[in-house]
């Protein structure tokens, strides 16, 4: 019964944190990327007989808890359904560039305290309704509540000033914050920030997306229809099923049988095997890492040299290779590779034996003896890259001893000296809040440097991208020199689909093209 | 004359309270067996109680690391669980809803369990159903052939083949099916169910044939094995000998008189069996995304979803007691002096 979440890359978990990863992630969307760079007319009347028919979709995981409430998608057959029935204000396009999506822009003030939404023209809930104002209103307090964020609005709740966000016009609103936060759009553009009406029923899902609700048995399926009157390009599909599937052996078998059309998070081992049989397989980039995570303020890591010794230790390519069958892009210790503002200009680090030989030795640390916690729980990498540190720490003369915790993500998580973890895609701010400052949910390295939150606060506020940037780069530098992080690599996304089904393009926000089945296609 | 008189008076005096007293005697022998059945099933609710309230404190268990961030929630499990209760009664509540019908809501996603497990408990009978029909005959036929040609050529051919299937876990013989019809080599049947909005996996008969050419194929060969055996014996047997030697046609031997001895082992064996099918089968229902009752009761597991586990276990253990209860009334019935050891 383990099965599915063993090769499976980027295998969707489902304990509290990894539902926060998957928040903040970077996700979301794609429609509204087509539309700006790519505009015209999909390749859906290339391939055949394009128009029509139904379309089902075969989604990793799900169970009794599947849920389609617009704000608590967990599961990648979750993240599946919202992704079609709700949009959020902006869409990350299949670049990972924010795009207006409900929304037509959205400005901030020169102080970042004020945001200001203008509504898109025309966009209509499933039942016919008009966006307004108050739809957007109500949307942001049930992200935002303070006593209760969901999970898109973990970030927003703490910031945000309800008494001062308030409805300008019918197609207006502004929010206000309590401290300058220079990238709150990114926020808005998550798959958790859907917009829904002010009369929202989680039981009678609207939405604004290109497919509306029909049916939905939870741990099971969906089926969703056409919506006609959807803003952007219509669906080419009249139909959308998402098939829960347990066993991604089985999944395969369904598409290779063409009782399916598409599946996400195939795992490497049925790559070959998808192939063999005509399917297609769709390749994406993305942002997510398996990182190995060092405390700084416990011995021996609390010492800088042990920290880059290690660093120094690690084979990345040979990571990429092994533990992630070679789907992957080499890391620099640095995450967020999408940012605009990512350091690409600092010199990627190699294994260097010698030299982590000589730090070692400097530290006094030679014949180092370390524990690497570890668990399944974090995913099909982590193992794998685990026992291959051990092996290549041996050549500088450490000793690495695996241990393995389950749950990985339990009680003691954020207390291991050495462990590891997983995150998806997200952009250097949020990323930063979360995981190297005091007081961030999840600082596992217990990343603590009072000149990096200097820098990072500076970069909250500032509007001025350029001025950003050099911010974020500057910061970036001090974790690249100081940071716990070892970074070797971000996975790449693998998913599956028909030869007969055309339309869907790799997307670095979330698999299968960001979910946006509205520009599939299935020929004959 | 009076003695000729009294003589049918007499007749008619013991026979009709003998068949009385039969009836009587079968009615009290069933309402024994309901009567410890009902006493089975109590038995497996306190057991299913106390070990899923013994996990130690459930809410802990849902919630995970959300247990010490999130009061509000922990106040409304423990509302929804009525843990404040002592267990003896939580214990009573619960099986006062049972009895009323109330199952209880699932934790995971707040649904009445009744609704949720409803289906589930169909497809998975639904699914025992068809391969017991097909299974029975195919394991006797194949039984009768091999005892027939005892120790010769095709008997062996037989053994072998069956003792090949016995060997092979059940989701390899699923695995070979679906590349054999589905994927790799011929493309003619589905490879897994699809229901899609609320509908049965035998609205598409078709999907039907693997999941229960698999199950077939994983229990014929140990019900074959002990039928031909039971036969085998059966046939060595004095009265069978003696039916050959006033001259009855083998295959008659073979039908009326070893056959009938023979099958009352047989049906205990497939009475398991098929209890094992109902619940027992997870990998096979995870193979062929088959919505039944295993994959719902390790997926509750997973959820640590109390109540669902509580009510599937309990459907679960009443298949096992009711399909063996079938089992003894049918080995009784076809037993004559077991039939006459209750009658008498």
């Amino acid at each position: 019964m383990t099965n599915h979440e063993e090769a499976t890359p980027g295998n969707p978990g489902y304990s509290r944190r990894q539902v926060f990863r998957y928040t903040g992630i970077a996700a979301a969307a794609v429609g509204g990327a087509e539309l700006l760079t790519a505009c015209g007319s999909d390749d859906g009347d290339g391939g055949g007989s394009g128009a029509g028919g139904i379309l089902i979709h075969g989604a990793t995981g799900g169970s009794g808890k599947d849920t389609l409430d617009a704000h608590a998608p967990v599961t990648a057959p979750d993240i599946a359904r919202v992704s079609n029935l709700f949009e959020p204000l902006l869409f990350w396009d299949n670049d990972y560039v924010l795009a207006p999506a409900v929304a037509e822009q959205v400005v901030p003030s020169a102080d970042a305290l004020n945001w200001t939404i203008t509504l898109r023209d025309g966009v209509t809930f499933h039942n016919g309704k008009d966006v307004t104002a108050e739809d957007v209103l109500f949307s942001i307090k049930r992200v935002a509540d303070p006593k209760a964020p969901t999970s898109g609005g973990v970030a927003l709740a703490p910031i945000i000033d309800m008494a001062g966000t308030k409805k300008v016009d019918d197609k207006t609103v502004v929010i206000a914050l309590k401290t300058p936060y220079a990238v709150l759009d990114m926020l808005l553009a998550e798959y958790t920030f859907g917009i829904v009406p002010a009369d929202y029923d989680p039981a009678k899902p609207v939405g604004t997306g290109a497919f509306q609700y029909k049916s939905f048995t939870p741990g099971k399926d969906s089926v969703f229809t056409k919506y006609a009157d959807y803003w952007g390009d219509k669906a080419l599909v009249d139909e959308l099923h998402i098939q829960d599937f347990a066993d991604p052996n089985a999944m395969v078998n369904a598409l290779q049988a063409g009782q399916i059309q598409t599946i996400d998070n195939l795992p490497y081992n049925l790559i070959d095997t998808l192939k063999g049989q005509g399917g297609k397989v769709l390749e994406s980039d993305t942002g997510a890492w398996v990182p190995f995570t060092m405390r700084v303020d416990q011995k021996p890591f609390s010492d800088v040299r042990v920290r880059q010794a290690l660093r120094l230790i690690c084979d990345r390519q040979q990571m990429i290779d092994q533990a992630l069958s070679g789907y992957g892009t080499l890391g620099n210790d640095l995450y967020a590779p999408f940012d605009p503002a990512f350091a690409k200009d600092l010199p990627q680090r190699e294994q260097d034996i010698d030299q982590a030989k000589s730090l070692l030795s400097q530290a006094g640390q030679e014949g180092l003896q370390v524990q690497l916690f570890t668990g399944d729980d974090i995913g099909s990498a982590a193992p794998a890259s685990a026992s291959l540190f051990v092996e290549q720490a041996k050549l500088a003369g450490v000793d690495v001893k695996v241990v393995k915790k389950n749950p990985f993500f339990g009680d003691d998580y954020l207390s291991y000296p050495f462990g590891q973890s997983f995150w998806n895609t997200r952009n250097y701010l949020p990323q930063a809040a979360v995981s190297s400052l005091k007081g961030g949910t999840y600082n596992e390295t217990h990343f603590d440097d009072p000149k990096f939150a200097g820098l990072i606060a500076a970069a909250q506020r500032e509007t001025d991208e350029a001025k950003r940037t050099s911010l974020l780069q500057d910061a970036q530098e001090i974790e690249y020199n100081a940071g716990g992080y070892i970074i070797w690599g971000f996975r790449r996304q693998i998913d599956g689909y028909s030869g007969k089904v055309s339309g869907i393009k790799p997307s670095k926000y979330l698999p299968l093209g960001s979910y946006k089945f509205q520009y599939a296609s299935i020929s004959a | 004359m009076a003695d000729v008189a009294t003589l049918p008076d007499a007749l008619e005096e013991v026979a009709p309270p003998k068949s009385r007293h039969g009836a009587a005697a079968w009615a009290s022998w069933l309402l024994r067996r309901l009567g410890l059945a009902a006493l089975t099933m109590w038995l497996v609710s306190v057991l299913v109680f106390v070990s899923t309230s013994a996990l130690g404190d459930p809410v802990r268990a849902i919630l995970g690391r959300e247990y010490d961030s999130n009061p509000g929630r922990v106040a409304q499990l423990t509302e929804q669980l009525n843990l404040d209760e002592p267990l003896a009664a939580r214990y009573l509540d619960w099986l006062g809803g049972l009895f009323s019908g109330d199952l209880g809501t699932s934790i995971a996603n707040q649904q009445p369990v009744s609704e949720l497990i409803g289906s589930n408990v169909v497809n998975s009978l639904v699914l025992v159903l068809i391969a017991a029909i097909v299974m029975i005959p195919v394991a006797f036929g194949i039984a009768m052939i091999s005892a027939n040609y005892r120790r010769r050529r095709p008997d062996t051919v037989i053994q072998t083949v069956l003792l090949t299937l016995a060997g092979l876990p059940e989701f390899v013989i699923g695995i070979l099916l679906v590349a054999l019809f589905s994927t790799t080599v011929f493309n003619i049947l589905p490879a897994v169910t699809i229901t899609g909005a609320g509908g049965s996996p035998w609205d598409e008969p078709k999907s039907m044939i693997l999941p229960v050419a698999t199950l077939v194929l994983a229990v014929a060969p140990y019900v074959s094995r002990i039928v031909r055996a039971t036969l085998l014996e059966v046939l060595d047997s004095d009265y069978v000998e003696l039916a050959r030697l006033k001259g009855i046609p083998e295959r008659v031997v073979m039908r009326k008189h070893a056959l009938l001895n023979a099958v009352v082992p047989g049906i205990q064996v497939i009475a398991l069996q098929l209890a094992w099918l109902a619940g027992g089968v997870v990998i096979v229902e995870t193979l062929f995304n088959y919505p039944g009752l295993g994959f719902q009761l390790v997926d509750s597991v997973r959820n640590h979803d109390v109540v669902m586990v509580q009510a599937l276990s309990l459907v679960i253990a009443a298949v096992y007691v009711l399909v063996n209860l079938v089992a003894d009334l049918l080995s009784i019935l076809l037993t004559a002096r077991a039939r006459t050891a209750i009658s008498s």
